[in-house]
């Protein structure tokens, strides 16, 4: 099993980038995260990984793009 | 915690939003039944009191009721900073929309202050708790998305002088208060509500929406720091204009000015759209293009208005309203509806049924491209027909005037279906 899911959304019509990473976060497997690709920071999903206990790394590229890393909260997290 | 991670928990119910954009193409259809008896009347100049009703049936009961229930979710997911208290500001806005704006209308058609005062009491308490809410929430927002951000903060202050005005103005007419300077306030009155809250608002908008939802690059960056910016100022010129030199003379720096702004703006929007990511055909895209386009004609027609001797100077002048607000804003409001009802019903769905991909309608089931489509048709041999009506016979506004309530009904039709479906698939309004 690999540590990690791809999503690569990239340019892709909305809503299937969230589509795509619902979906993967539904069936990942305990301690997997998900790397979700994407050509914009998507404000509407962040409140939907807080209401599931996940918790999520936003990095921006250079050309635009965003990085959505998405695991687990830590315990000790809010 | 981010402010951005509280945008799903405090993003109004989809009943929200929604109500106030399925009354609001009624008054589209109300608009273009009422100017068929009223041709005579409106085609003759802006300042007659049948296109002072009907201008304001347009702009109220139409565009104004979809943008403040767009707003209502734009700020939560846009830039991440949601209404406060948004149910009830919700519901004053839908409340005090629904009733306001065909009273106000009425009331300057026919010219009966009862109507009036009714209006103008609804509408400012429609306009007065939005307007302190969206202040609160635009004081909070992060400073994710800025452009977009200072694009709203200045939508809003072009809102707040409109309905400042608007009630100055309402009041004077409805004989509450003696009028001073009745010419000069209601032109910034109309100045500020067309390009400093309409205009406004689509762009900073469009800085988000256009890239996010047809999939092109960016907008550039001098526009994105300067352009609102810019609007703002010329308004701010503008105003102190009006009072100071003779209008003409104001006229002629504004139309340079604006003209200027708002070519650059749709020369750039017009530009990305053809560089977009994916080629496929798409309404949303279509309406957009038509709205830019009318942006364009506004501003090479504009001197004609502004300008041309006498007898050619009062129709042209209905001419540029008619461009600016169905050509351009009508076209750009329904091109966003297509992109954010289906958007909203599906989010809406998935997170309240937390329903697996495919088993819930998708986007595109919510409202077939097809059906948008037809509304783009109609909606578009409806302003051809009708763009030129200033300039014939009034019996001959007619077709065009039915093919635009026609298209009103396609568009409340199109957007009931993904409300339907939405209901169907077990998802809850409130």
């Amino acid at each position: 099993m690999t540590t990690e899911i791809l999503v690569d959304a990239r340019w892709l019509d909305p809503p299937e980038p969230m589509e795509r990473v619902l979906d993967a976060i539904g069936r990942r497997a305990p301690g997997q995260r998900v790397r979700l690709l994407l050509h914009r920071e998507p404000m509407p999903l962040y409140g939907m990984l807080r209401q599931m206990g996940l918790a999520h790394r936003t990095r921006p590229f250079d050309d635009g793009c965003y990085e959505i890393l998405i695991d687990d909260a830590p315990d000790e997290v809010p | 915690m981010s402010q951005a991670g509280l945008a799903f928990e405090q993003a109004p119910p989809l009943g929200a939003p929604l109500r106030l954009f399925l009354i609001a193409p009624w008054f589209l259809v109300i608009a273009a039944l009422a100017a068929i008896p009223s041709a005579g009347d409106w085609t003759a100049g802006r300042w007659t009191p049948a296109a002072l009703g009907l201008t304001h049936l347009l702009t109220l009961g139409f565009l104004d009721t979809v943008m403040a229930g767009a707003l209502l979710q734009m700020l939560p997911v846009l830039i991440g900073s949601p209404l406060p208290q948004v149910r009830p500001v919700a519901w004053l806005a839908y409340g005090g929309l629904g009733l306001g704006s065909p009273l106000l209308a009425a009331g300057l058609a026919l010219g009966r202050p009862p109507l009036l005062d009714a209006g103008l009491l609804a509408l400012a308490v429609a306009w007065l708790p939005f307007l302190v809410a969206g202040a609160v929430s635009l004081a909070r927002a992060p400073a994710v998305a800025a452009a977009t951000r200072a694009g709203m903060r200045h939508a809003w202050l072009g809102l707040a002088l409109t309905v400042g005005l608007g009630l100055y103005l309402g009041g004077g007419l409805a004989g509450l208060w003696p009028l001073a300077s009745p010419v000069e306030f209601t032109r910034l009155h109309a100045a500020w509500g067309l390009l400093g809250w309409l205009l406004m608002l689509v762009v900073g908008v469009a800085y988000q929406v256009v890239p996010m939802l047809q999939l092109t690059p960016p907008y550039p960056a001098p526009m994105t720091r300067w352009l609102a910016s810019l609007l703002l100022a010329l308004l701010a010129a503008y105003s102190a204009q009006t009072f100071l030199i003779e209008h003409a003379t104001a006229d002629l720096a504004g139309w340079l000015g604006f003209g200027a702004a708002i070519a650059w703006f749709a020369f750039a929007t017009l530009r990305l759209q053809n560089r977009r990511r994916r080629r496929l055909p798409d309404t949303t895209l279509d309406f957009w293009r038509l709205a830019m386009a009318c942006l364009w004609l506004a501003v090479l027609f504009a001197p004609l208005a502004l300008f041309a001797p006498e007898p050619w100077r009062d129709p042209s002048q209905v001419v540029l309203g008619l461009v600016f607000i169905v050509g351009f804003a009508v076209s750009v409001v329904a091109g966003m509806l297509y992109k954010i009802v289906p958007f909203l019903a599906w989010f809406h769905l998935q997170a309240q049924t937390g329903a697996r991909a495919g088993t819930i309608p998708n986007m595109k089931e919510m409202i077939p491209d097809a059906a948008a489509r037809r509304h783009l048709m109609l909606h578009l041999a409806a302003l051809l027909l009708v763009l030129p009506a200033p300039f014939l016979p009034a019996w001959l506004s007619a077709p065009g005037l039915l093919l635009l309530a026609a298209s009103g009904y396609v568009l409340w039709r199109n957007l009931d279906q993904a409300r339907r479906l939405f209901l169907q698939y077990g998802g809850r309004l409130d």
